[in-house]
């Protein structure tokens, strides 16, 4: 099993002048490929802070963070732009989506990006819209859209990049009860049968219920890692 | 794709872009405008010069300009006319005598030029007697009748067959008084020229003078404004004792006036762009702060400074597109209309353009030769004041853009 994160001491210090509020003090993380990892904690813990961190948007004040054994946090701006498009997929909790463009266009935008090829990018579209269930709505705009599904084409297209892995940020957090727990299932059904590795943070019990792992964050330390006993780990 | 965006995006707040998309076109259509007026103004300006007043071309003797002396005239004039009015680019020609000297009444004097002149002739090049406003013109039978400018009727208080006596000298160099009566008075749209010159016909002021059938000026109507150099030099060329030249030598502050309105149009097309340029930097930096989570997801997922920096140059390229053939329209429509029908610059002050020599009525012109010019500066300018707001997007940092 692959390590994919790999965050050493790090710390994110705010304000740093006055009263230093250490939004992330002295964390350890390590993620291999595969994980299904909740990020709970109170509001104010560090979930969106720590989630940052490792996703690239932002630096660390102490420590280092490696994704596939290589340091991101030596990085230039310009060049960890690039590394977060080839290698790091996002799900915000919010206006994840650009909203002049289709659903479609939203998931295809990444991939033209990355520069792959037409035909590539629609065989990618197909499949992944498939898999989130929307394959009648690739051309509906954001707006003509729920929620929920606009969560779902977000996570597509995260996962339109093929990332090492996902970072969602309370991705359920605007949903009806019945609209992330479809989000939950997608997540989890790619989980399984592509191996794609999510972190996401919540702090919605029924959405910790499908983690695999459990981290819990308290002012920024963390203060448990539990791993519940699974079949997935084995193959 | 991000062509994709950049044009849905200006769809998004269509007043927003409608602000953009007009300013470009008013600002396209004002410069236009403000060059059409002009072109018009110095068209009109340049044809007064050459048909009321200058003519295309004049011959004089090579040393007369200096002091106007009465005894250097034009040698050989009968042959030298008749070879003229054989030339294939000459259309009218005109001949005159002319003397500096003082005009006098029971009240007072002024300093004019007396010009000889066959009256028949001189309407053809000059158009003296469409000009006359009072009084009949020179009438068979009466003699010593004289035209004199409007301005100089109402500085003098003279009217139709007021009498009043020229003093001036004969070839000789003896000083001469001759009684006239005011035969008409004239106005052309040069109030300086109307106050100097007096016409006089020339069978009448050439035994006067001592002169014969001597001639001091020949003025010459071409048949194309274009052939004026190439026929100037050419005569030049033929006659080297005379001296041949051009409307724009004989009236250098036409030239002048030309180059000086090319720069005020400038500067008001300066004036114009600066406006151009304040509304686009103010709407575009408005679009960006609108779209700051947007922005900062793209910037997230991967997005990079040059492709951000180049939506934002999109968009802005894009409605300077469509806008610059809507300003390119309505320049053209209103130039057109105003082209037809003449556009009545009254109400800026009569006095003030004719003293100027300009003509109220003006017929602005689509300066065709200009249009790739202001075009290009105009985009330009749009697309240089697209650079602050989008560099203003550049520094946007996702996770705060985010955090909103
Ligand atoms: N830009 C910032 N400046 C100052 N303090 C910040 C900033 N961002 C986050 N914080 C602080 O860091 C702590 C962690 O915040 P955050 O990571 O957003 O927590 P969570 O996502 O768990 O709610 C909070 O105390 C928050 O006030
Ligand atoms: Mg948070």
């Amino acid at each position: 099993m692959s390590t994919v994160i790999d965050a050493h001491n790090i710390s994110k210090i705010y304000n740093k002048e006055n009263i230093p509020v250490y939004a992330i003090n002295n964390v350890h993380l390590h993620i291999n490929q595969g994980e299904f990892t909740a990020l709970v904690g109170p509001s104010g813990s560090g979930k969106t802070t720590l989630l940052n961190l490792i996703g690239g948007l932002d630096k660390p004040d102490e420590g280092k963070i490696e994704i596939n054994g290589i340091d991101i946090t030596a990085m230039s701006p310009n060049k960890l732009i690039d590394f977060r498009l080839r290698n790091i997929g996002f799900v915000f909790q919010s206006f994840n989506l650009i909203p002049v463009l289709t659903a479609r266009e939203n998931v295809e935008f990444i991939m033209q990006l990355q520069g792959i090829n037409k035909t590539e990018r629609e065989a990618r579209i197909q499949t992944l819209f498939r898999q989130i269930g929307l394959e009648d709505k690739m051309d509906s705009r954001p707006s003509q859209l729920s929620g929920g599904q606009q969560q779902r084409v977000a996570v597509a297209r995260a996962l339109a990049s093929k990332p090492q892995f996902v970072l969602a940020d309370e991705p359920t957090a605007n949903l009806d009860t019945a609209s992330a727990s479809n989000l939950l299932d997608i997540m989890a059904l790619l989980n399984k049968e592509e191996n794609i590795t999510f972190i996401f943070s919540t702090h919605d019990a029924r959405v910790i219920e499908r983690a695999r792992r459990v981290i819990t964050l308290v002012d920024g330390r963390i203060t448990s890692d539990t791993a519940k006993v699974d079949t997935h780990v084995q193959h | 794709m991000i062509f994709r965006i950049a044009w849905r995006n200006i769809w998004r707040n269509k007043i927003r872009s409608l602000v953009i998309l007009l300013s470009v076109a008013i600002g396209l259509f004002a410069g236009i405008a403000v060059l059409a007026l002009y072109k018009g103004m110095m068209n009109s300006r340049v044809r007064t010069v050459i048909y009321s007043e200058t003519g295309h071309i004049q011959l004089h003797h090579k040393t007369f300009k200096n002091d106007y002396e009465a005894r250097f005239v034009i040698s050989n004039p009968e042959k030298l006319l008749q070879e003229l009015r054989k030339n294939e680019s000459v259309k009218q020609v005109a001949t005159r005598t002319i003397t500096q000297g003082m005009l006098a009444t029971t009240t007072g004097s002024a300093g004019v030029q007396i010009n000889g002149i066959d009256p028949a002739m001189e309407n053809k090049v000059s158009g003296l007697l469409q000009k006359i406003r009072v009084g009949s013109g020179f009438e068979p039978g009466k003699k010593n009748q004289v035209l004199i400018g409007k301005k100089l009727a109402d500085k003098m208080k003279l009217k139709p067959s007021s009498k009043l006596v020229l003093t001036f000298t004969d070839a000789d160099g003896n000083i001469i008084s001759a009684a006239f009566r005011v035969a008409a008075i004239y106005q052309s749209e040069n109030t300086p020229m109307d106050e100097r010159n007096v016409y006089v016909q020339q069978t009448e002021l050439n035994p006067i003078l001592n002169l014969g059938n001597g001639i001091h000026e020949i003025a010459l109507i071409l048949k194309q404004d274009t052939a004026t150099h190439t026929v100037a030099k050419q005569l030049q060329q033929k006659y080297p004792d005379l001296l041949v030249e051009p409307w724009q030598n004989l009236s250098p502050e036409t030239e002048l006036m030309i180059d000086t309105v090319d720069i005020t149009s400038y500067i008001i097309i300066g004036i114009i762009l600066f406006a151009l340029a304040f509304g686009i930097v103010n709407t575009m930096l408005m679009a960006i702060l609108e779209r700051t989570q947007e922005i900062g997801v793209m910037m997230a997922l991967g997005m990079n400074r040059i492709r951000l920096f180049l939506l934002v140059f999109l968009e802005t390229i894009f409605l300077t597109l469509i806008g610059t053939p809507i300003g390119l329209g309505i320049a053209w429509i209103v130039t057109s209309y105003y082209h037809r029908n003449g556009l009545n610059l009254e109400s800026m002050g009569k006095e003030m353009m004719s003293n100027f020599g300009f003509s109220t009525l003006v017929y602005p012109e689509f300066p065709t030769e200009k249009l790739l010019g202001i075009m290009g500066i105009v985009l330009f300018t749009a697309l240089a004041s697209c650079i602050y707001p989008a560099l203003k997007a550049l520094r946007l940092r996702p996770i705060e853009a985010l955090r909103k």
